[in-house]
């Protein structure tokens, strides 16, 4: 009789933090938008809403990839994607030479070498047993040093005026990455909620053991969601390199782990199983928003890193606060 | 007669759940060894954990050397010389047997480096008053279960401790090692130190305990002098008379119908040559105790671990691929023991719990039906009356019981015509098992066939048709219910008595 009261008694406020858990990232952008407002006058001039936006565009794409990736669980993350965003941009840039023909044909080899970087990082990790931090830790030095050998150092070439259309354009007042991000998120959101897939990569990053013992294929699930990432990398490469218009080495620095951060800061756990796109693209907005607001402010470009990790600190000790009590 | 060290009065202490211990009294004297038995889930553990400071008691008191005293860690119980040696060894593999004895106590030169020669000398002087020979430079993943144990009971004398316990020693030693364990809990005894034996193997206590204290369903049965009674005595208050539980009706099988079949089925230090059938709408008992192989014998038909030698036959059909997917389209659900580890996914939600093993047959191309799923979910939660605010909540939040309904649930959705129930009823309360009972019951006379492991004896009697007992990854018998006795296969558990006749329907 006891047991049950106190049981009862606890309930309640697991329902809270339950919430809290859930929505505290909406409303911690909420705060930073008001925050942000009332700070710098200029932050909610449209100009300046369209920028934030476009500039999420490329991370929003690598951290719905990266997002699969760290659902699965296990310690899953992909720290590999920034050197294939670096890498399609250089093909793309010295194959095409700013050819409009050219641009589908390239596009689909930038894409395949994504996909092909992922199938290695998700079959290293499922059937050599290798940590995917490890893992894909060495393909991120590998495709860095195929692509230092491929531009011998000296990245060339252009982009055809489509991929700019694309990373720059608008159509009506609308740029055109956001709604291409826009399409990706939607299609995500149908894999994750309404697939088999989907639910077998929240089943396995929730409990692999018991996963198994429903007989799903877990080395082949874990393997598609690394190829995810590394599609969904190939794509924001193309993306930013468009939107930055230049052949360089590094298009996409620090997107591993800006991806990450925006990932985790969007409520996905790392053990797995927990959390989801619509989070993830929040921490992206918030990312991206601290980046305008320091920039807004006239602050040294410098503060935008120390203030950015001052954030992922916060918001990731505030879901530890929240969690800590739960079994 | 010596007084008492320790004293335990009316201890009570209660798991969401479950009561695991009523007003359990328990003492023990200086230069004793005192056993303390009960089957599994007797609340022997959680007794002594209490004492070892790991829980802390809802109520009781507890008399340390004629002091009231309530530990609120394992620490502050070892300063009071209380030790504890569980079945999984505290020590670290890569550091040797001296800094593993003197773990995080290592003598000190100045500036805070080890002092080496000072710990070989102290280590060495406990194992020779130990009267063990052990190279005390070895790493302790060199040694072998029994040395280690030694290093374990080591330890515990190097923190002063006049209270050991050991819980279920026998479990990972046997033969000869069992014998020098023996030996050196004797020398312990002569040096005035208080033992506390934890054991369900009723020929040891007589080897070794002065007295045994007698735990069952979290009840204190009796203390005893080993000198006192015989063995069927001890085994009889072991086994007592279950609390009124009532199991379902049974019903005559018309014609047997074999759904399985395993013929000489052996795995490398599991299984060791094991034949036996189930028929359609027949529940059959695994009896045996912890680590005899049952519970690998269930992943082995399903297809979760391998097997090197034998055959196993579905529906006529030899198996050839078995894997847990295979197992599931030819209709063998598997509840395991540990609902924890592997029997549910936490974190989604009940309706995407109950149909983890059919997605096959909720999708559509590859899109999940939404509201098919709605439709199953809301049917098994009316069919097995799971109690839920909505098939929504998280499985996390439901009661162990409830969870476990899921977990039938889940299976039963597929097409079932196999299902292999691991302690299905433990840790759940009263009430929930006359439910699952009357369920898998219910599912028998439906035709599914059942396998049911168990270690509660009067459930292995009460709800099987046919009785295996397992020990040590052998059959030692089939039994049927209306003869069997508590007492008669504990006998065969324990590998005491084995009836030659094979399982054969």
């Amino acid at each position: 009789m006891q047991v049950a009261v106190s049981k009862r008694l606890q309930r309640s406020p697991q329902h809270i933090r339950s919430l809290f858990e859930r929505f505290g990232i909406y409303i911690f952008l909420a705060i930073l938008i008001v925050t942000a407002s009332l700070v710098s006058p200029n932050f909610l001039k449209p100009q300046n809403l369209k920028d934030i936006l476009n500039q999420s565009a490329a991370l929003g794409m690598v951290a719905i990839g990266q997002t699969f990736v760290i659902l699965i669980g296990g310690g899953g993350l992909d720290l590999s994607v920034a050197s294939v965003m670096s890498t399609v941009a250089v093909i793309m840039a010295h194959n095409t030479e700013g050819q409009n023909s050219l641009f589908i044909p390239v596009m689909g080899v930038c894409l395949l070498f994504g996909i092909i970087v992922g199938f290695i990082n998700g079959t290293l990790i499922t059937k050599r047993k290798v940590q995917p931090f490890m893992a894909t830790l060495g393909m991120m030095i590998i495709v860095q040093g195929i692509r230092f050998l491929y531009t011998k150092g000296m990245p060339k070439g252009e982009f055809p005026p489509i991929q700019r259309y694309l990373a720059t354009g608008d159509i009506g007042s609308v740029p055109t990455s956001i709604i291409s991000l826009a399409v990706m998120v939607i299609i995500a959101l149908f894999v994750l909620r309404k697939t088999t897939f989907g639910r077998k990569v929240y089943a396995i990053g929730g409990n692999v053991n018991t996963a198994r013992l429903c007989g799903y294929n877990i080395d082949f699930t874990i393997i598609s969601v690394y190829m995810i990432s590394g599609f969904m990398a190939s794509i924001a490469g193309l993306y930013l390199a468009g939107w930055i218009g230049i052949s360089d080495n590094w298009v996409g620095k620090g997107y591993e782990l800006d991806s990450i951060a925006a990932v985790v800061m969007g409520g996905t756990t790392f053990e797995g199983g927990r959390g989801g796109v619509l989070g993830t693209i929040v921490g992206v907005l918030i990312v991206m928003m601290l980046y305008n607001i320091v920039l807004l402010l006239g602050m040294p470009v410098q503060m935008q890193f120390v203030v950015k990790g001052v954030v992922i600190i916060l918001a990731t000790s505030f879901y530890a606060s929240f969690r800590r009590t739960q079994t | 007669m010596s007084k008492n060290i320790v004293e335990m009065h009316q201890i009570t202490k209660a798991f969401p759940g479950v009561l695991a211990l009523d007003s359990v009294d328990f003492n023990c004297m200086q230069g004793e060894v005192h056993a303390l038995v009960g089957e599994n889930g007797a609340g022997k553990s959680t007794l002594m954990k209490i004492l070892a400071g790991a829980y802390r008691p809802d109520s009781g008191r507890i008399i340390l050397r004629g002091n009231d005293i309530a530990f609120h860690s394992p620490r502050e119980a070892q300063r009071h010389g209380i030790s504890i040696i569980y079945q999984e060894f505290n020590l670290i593999p890569d550091l040797s047997v001296a800094e593993n004895i003197f773990l995080g106590r290592e003598p000190q030169k100045r500036m805070g480096f080890i002092d080496n020669t000072s710990l070989s000398e102290k280590a060495q002087s406990l194992l020779e008053d130990l009267g063990v020979a052990i190279d005390l430079g070895m790493r302790v993943s060199e040694l072998g279960v029994a040395q280690q144990q030694m290093i374990e009971i080591a330890k515990a004398l190097s923190l002063n401790a006049d209270i050991i316990m050991m819980d279920e020693p026998s479990a990972v030693v046997s033969g000869k090692e069992l014998e020098s364990l023996f030996r050196i809990i004797r020398t312990l005894k002569a040096n005035k130190k208080a033992i506390i034996y934890i054991s369900h193997r009723i020929d040891e206590i007589f080897q070794i305990a002065d007295r045994a204290t007698v735990l069952k369903d979290g009840k204190l049965v009796g203390t005893v002098q080993t000198s006192d009674v015989d063995k069927p005595k001890v085994v009889s208050m072991m086994v007592g008379r279950s609390l009124s539980e009532t199991f379902p009706q049974r019903k005559k099988l018309k014609q047997k119908q074999e759904v399985l079949a395993l013929k000489n089925v052996s795995r490398e230090g599991f299984l060791k040559d094991i034949s036996f059938n189930v028929h359609k709408g027949e529940i059959l008992g695994i009896a045996g105790l912890v680590g005899a192989g049952r519970s690998e014998l269930a992943r082995a038909i399903f297809g979760a671990d391998p097997i090197d030698m034998g055959e196993i036959i579905l529906k006529e059909k030899i198996i050839k691929k078995s894997s847990p997917k295979n197992s599931i389209v030819s209709g063998i659900g598997f509840v395991t023991e540990n609902r924890a580890h592997d029997g549910l996914i936490h974190s989604l939600s009940l309706r995407k719990n109950l149909t983890l093993a059919i997605l096959e047959r909720v999708k559509k191309w590859f899109y999940i039906r939404d509201r098919y799923e709605k439709e199953i979910s809301k049917q098994s939660v009316d069919q097995f009356k799971i109690i839920t605010p909505s098939i929504e909540q998280e499985v996390r939040y439901l009661s162990g019981g409830n969870q476990q309904k899921v977990i039938l649930a889940k299976w039963i959705n597929i097409n079932l015509s196999l299902l292999i129930l691991d302690e299905p009823t433990r840790g759940i309360d009263v009430g929930t098992k006359s439910e699952v009972y009357t369920l898998m019951r219910r599912l028998a006379d439906q035709g599914t066939a059942i396998i049911m492991i168990s270690s509660e004896l009067p459930e292995i009697i009460g709800m099987s048709d046919r009785i295996l007992v397992m020990h040590d990854g052998e059959i030692m018998g089939v039994v049927s219910p209306d003869k069997a006795t508590e007492e008669g296969i504990l006998m065969m558990a324990t590998g005491q008595k084995r009836t030659i006749n094979k399982a054969e329907g």
